[in-house]
């Protein structure tokens, strides 16, 4: 070994025997790894669909992807994966019509705005929408999904009317709908018609609430109520349509104003699509704040459930 | 009445303007937000170290934490409305006990108390240490979840 010719020589031999072994074990790696193995990569997202308004109140127009920051679970998140108008998706909407007691005296005007809303002209053409009539112990499937084309006055007018209201294991029927036919690009939307009280639900306000939020449907009350006098079924009504980004809306306003302020919502909403840091807790509550201009306002859902590593990643819209 | 009015509004923007001329503010990043207890007019870092304080009822004031370079801030609104716009960098400077930030227009600024400050350091050592857990936390889940 002293010659440097030999030690020469036993670097070089070395060298090939290393290369041979490094490459005989990669070549063993790759041998190893069947064709048919599949690599699934899961990447964990959050949708959520809002609505800007200007100091005026009015709908901000040309949002940009920077004016707005997303605050979940306290993290502040500016960067975002996707952001789009909404209305590229498609709506599966469950319009719930109060039939029982408490609001028959206005039942004809009732059912007469409903069938303005089916009947608008402004629903995709891959919308869908279902009727639902509560009152007494149940909720009755008036139509589902084609509702647009099979709505008839005659079909309410044949349901019972009446009794009491069952309006919380309405709102779950509605949410069990939306769950069952639930696609990533698709907003499912509820409509309510009703005052707000209910009075014999088997399921609880906090049973609902959980039920909306795993959908995450929005959801827009129409309060038949009399303004007049307050009630709890009004301030509920408001919390259930605040906490999911959806808007509570009197009758008294006008049909006309009510259903603008709906459709206008559903056009001028935005989606925006981020991965939510990591947190300990599957809830996750969310607010959506200006970068620049204070003066804008944003309404989104309050809070979600995120599933991560699940076969259905993203959140609903 | 003109000159009394121009006079006024240079007064009320100067302290702004004068720091934004000398370059006096620092630079910062909001990462993250939420909703808690108001610190009492008044009391600032030292009150929050000092021991408790008089509590202020049911009110929710803005908590932010700012990082800048070398310092991280958790700083609290006044006022449940006193917000931050959330752009990626934010302008501020000391302003006795509070931390003064400017607004997007320029030409104001909003007072902030400070709670907490922490070297940025320390910081980044305690954000890798939760984000290691959580992973972990997460690690674990998927593993008693396979079959």
């Amino acid at each position: 070994m002293r010659n440097p010719r030999h030690l020469l020589l036993v670097l070089l031999v070395a060298t090939i025997c290393g290369q041979n072994f490094v490459s005989g074990q990669s070549m063993t790696g790759s041998s190893q790894q069947s064709p048919n193995l599949t690599y699934h990569s899961a990447v964990s997202e959050v949708r959520l669909v809002f609505f800007a308004t200007d100091e005026h109140n009015h709908l901000v127009q040309e949002l940009q992807k920077d004016d707005f920051a997303v605050v979940d679970n306290e993290s502040v998140i500016r960067d975002f994966r996707s952001f789009s108008r909404a209305d590229l998706f498609k709506l599966d909407v469950v319009v719930l019509l109060d039939s029982s007691e408490s609001v028959l005296p206005h039942f004809e005007e009732e059912i007469a705005d409903v069938q303005k809303l089916i009947s608008h002209s402004r629903w995709g053409s891959e919308d869908k929408v279902s009727v639902l009539s509560l009152s007494g112990l149940e909720a009755r499937l008036v139509c589902s999904e084609d509702c647009r084309s099979s709505f008839t006055v005659d079909r309410i007018a044949s349901l019972p009317r009446g009794g009491a209201t069952p309006l919380f294991d309405a709102l779950e029927v509605a949410t069990e709908i939306l769950m069952r036919r639930r696609q990533p690009d698709v907003w499912p939307l509820i409509i309510l018609f009703s005052d707000g009280d209910d009075t014999i639900s088997k399921a609880s306000l906090q049973d609902i609430s959980g039920k909306i939020l795993e959908v995450g449907a929005q959801i827009y009350a129409v309060d038949l109520s009399n303004p007049r006098r307050p009630s709890n079924g009004t301030a509920m009504l408001q919390r259930i349509t605040e906490n999911s980004g959806g808007r509570c809306i009197r009758t008294s306003e006008g049909a006309a104003r009510v259903f603008d302020d709906v459709i206008d919502d559903l056009h001028s909403a935005r989606a925006v699509t981020y991965v939510p840091s990591q947190s300990g807790s599957k809830f996750h509550s969310v607010r959506i704040f200006p970068t620049h201009n204070l003066g804008w306002q944003f309404r989104c859902r309050s809070s979600y459930y995120y599933r991560s590593n699940t076969a259905h990643q993203e959140d609903s819209p | 009445m003109k000159l009394a009015f121009s006079l006024i509004l240079l007064f009320c923007s100067l302290p702004g303007l004068l720091a934004a001329q000398i370059g006096v503010y620092q630079h910062g990043t909001v990462v993250r937000m939420h909703m808690g207890e108001c610190i009492p007019a008044g009391h600032g870092f030292m009150a929050t170290f000092g021991g408790p304080s008089t509590p202020m009822g049911p009110e929710a004031c803005p908590e932010y934490t700012l990082l800048s370079d070398n310092v991280v801030f958790v700083i609290v609104g006044k006022l449940s409305n006193s917000l931050i716009p959330l752009a990626e960098t934010i302008d501020f400077r000391f302003h006795r006990n509070e931390l003064a930030v400017r607004m997007d227009d320029a030409k104001h600024e909003a007072k902030f108390a400070i709670k907490e400050m922490m070297v940025r350091s320390e910081w980044d050592r305690l954000q890798r240490h939760i984000d290691e857990k959580m992973r972990a936390a997460d690690d674990h889940e998927a593993d008693v979840r396979l079959p």
